[in-house]
């Protein structure tokens, strides 16, 4: 990529060299992304598959986040009740609504979200880690020897996997939080559990809205995982590149897949 | 996960069976963990207590720069989107109680106390903590750092000390800027989605609600997570073992391990903080 940039540009790299730069590697990377994206769609409709490797991916995506993705909303539950409960006592000390307000909240958003970028972070990672020393170990090159498509034989399985482990894991992931959300507000600020277990005011829109993002999450992450591991290239210094690309264009893919699916359902649920 | 770093040794041949030689194991894992990050961590600071000072200057601007300036588009971007999100997903129960003018003191306590924070230490870790770790990790398979004792050069003083310096700077820093382009962001939403004015946002967010004991709140926070990160982001680096797939497996600990101590210690951290 580089190189077709310094031949149109030899003499002094000013800032519009330098942006010019970033954008061309911008949009190439988008394509090949993109090109991932619409081979694994393909592939899923079409390919082969071979036998048990989805079920693998689901027990090395699902059950072995279980315990991290557990951990982590557990305590980000606790710690977005205790927030949320200094906060309300500022203005308005009426916890009414505190579990309702929390619940909605969880099922439109934070679970989705927040497991979310857990997943990407964990999922995404290994993911970038493991077909990436597929390549610089050259197995993926003799996968094309084998007229085996690298996208068909590793990025499907997972996609697959990660398409039902993730929306599993989010529900998993919302209901630990409300739960150590409920312990918090009982004992901090003596909210009954019966009271803070209030579904009034989630509406089919949230939850629309929260599988959405399940899917949407659940298909974003090993695409853009798959596509940092395949372009690895270098050593181990490359691996450890592609884990960390990985990791970031994930959870940047998370953040903004959140900002439309958010503005959209806004616009078509209304803020109800 | 971290239970990568126990010997798998330990799982098996005891005679526990099943799920409950599972957990020891796992529990052996983490503790061996966090007990080898306290002792790097007590290495760094005898490091930095050290008579004449052995901080290589050099390696530590290298270092800023290289994580600090380099991640400030990805901070940017996330803040900026973060900011919308958190106003977008504040819309209904600002139009349910009708608050347009708190709109700027909730997403300020929300974004200065917690969410700016917490994004950019996930950012950060992914960026800069997984790839210190793929540096370092390499160096270890690539036998530098090997080289380095061979030439009686402490590697802790030589490459973790400014490492360790360079993140937990990084982090704090990324986040005074998270705070304000996630604000700015909050600002530009509320004006697009909820048309209410930047002007009433800015006196929400000024009118005595918040203090500066909120911003140092979070600028507290980051300081641990810069610690959590720093710490986990140099451990699993310096014990890589086996080649390329190792240097992998090391990110993938890192990012983990930095994530879940992020949100156990953020927990603590609130607590205390009040």
């Amino acid at each position: 990529m580089s190189g077709q940039i310094e031949q149109t540009a030899p003499s002094p790299p000013g800032i519009v060299h330098d942006l010019g730069a970033k954008g061309i590697d911008l949009f190439l990377g988008a394509r090949e992304l993109y090109g991932v994206f619409v081979r694994t769609l393909y592939y899923v409709a079409r390919g082969r598959r071979e036998k048990g490797a989805v079920l693998q991916q689901m027990f090395e995506i699902g059950n072995r986040s279980l315990f991290f993705v557990s951990i982590s909303m557990g305590f980000i539950g606790m710690i977005i009740l205790y927030q949320a409960g200094i906060e309300i006592k500022r203005v308005i000390p009426d916890y009414s609504l505190l579990g309702a307000t929390y619940l909605e909240l969880l099922v439109r958003d934070l679970a989705a979200s927040l497991g979310g970028l857990m997943l990407a972070t964990r999922v995404g990672a290994g993911i970038a880690a493991e077909i990436g020393s597929m390549v610089v170990t050259e197995q993926v090159d003799a996968l094309r020897m084998c007229a085996a498509d690298p996208v068909d034989f590793l990025v499907v399985p997972r996609f697959l996997a990660s398409l039902v482990m993730t929306t599993v894991l989010i529900v998993w992931a919302g209901a630990v939080a409300f739960a150590t959300g409920a312990v918090t507000a009982s004992v901090a600020f003596d909210v009954p559990v019966r009271i803070f277990c209030n579904m009034s005011l989630i509406d089919r829109g949230d939850v629309v809205t929260g599988l959405t993002k399940c899917v949407a999450y659940g298909a974003a992450i090993p695409v853009v995982s798959g596509f940092c591991g395949l372009s690895t290239f270098g050593g181990s210094e490359g691996v450890g590149w592609a884990a960390t690309r990985a990791v970031v264009n994930s959870s940047l893919a998370i953040i903004i897949l959140n900002a439309i699916i958010s503005t959209a359902s806004l616009l078509v649920f209304g803020a109800t | 996960m971290s239970a990568s770093v126990s010997q798998p040794s330990l799982g098996q041949g005891r005679g526990l069976a099943g799920p409950a030689a599972a957990a020891g194991a796992l529990f052996l894992g983490i503790a061996e963990t966090v007990g080898a990050m306290a002792v790097l961590f007590a290495s760094i600071v005898r490091t930095m207590a050290a008579v004449p000072p052995t901080l290589d200057t050099h390696e530590l601007r290298r270092n800023l720069h290289k994580m600090a300036v380099k991640s400030l588009p990805i901070v940017v971007v996330t803040a900026l989107f973060t900011g919308v999100i958190a106003v977008i997903q504040a819309a209904p129960v600002v139009k349910r109680y009708g608050a347009e003018g708190l709109l700027g003191w909730g997403a300020g306590f929300a974004t200065l106390r917690e969410v700016a924070p917490l994004l950019t230490a996930l950012m950060v870790s992914g960026r800069v903590g997984a790839n210190n770790t793929a540096e370092l990790g390499t160096m270890v398979v690539t036998e530098q750092i090997d080289a380095l004792r061979a030439l009686a050069i402490d590697p802790v003083a030589f490459l973790v000390l400014p490492r360790f310096i360079a993140i937990v700077v990084t982090l704090v820093t990324m986040t005074v800027y998270a705070d304000a382009v996630a604000l700015a962001g909050a600002a530009f939403a509320g004006l697009g989605l909820l048309q209410i004015e930047p002007r009433s946002f800015y006196n929400g967010l000024t009118g005595g609600l918040l203090g500066f004991g909120d911003v140092a709140n979070g600028l507290v926070k980051s300081l641990v997570f810069g610690f959590v990160i720093a710490l986990s982001s140099c451990h699993f680096g310096m014990s890589t073992t086996g080649g390329a797939p190792g240097v992998g497996r090391s990110v993938n600990a890192t990012v983990v391990a930095s994530a879940s101590g992020v949100f156990i210690l953020d927990y603590f951290v609130s607590f205390l903080l009040g």
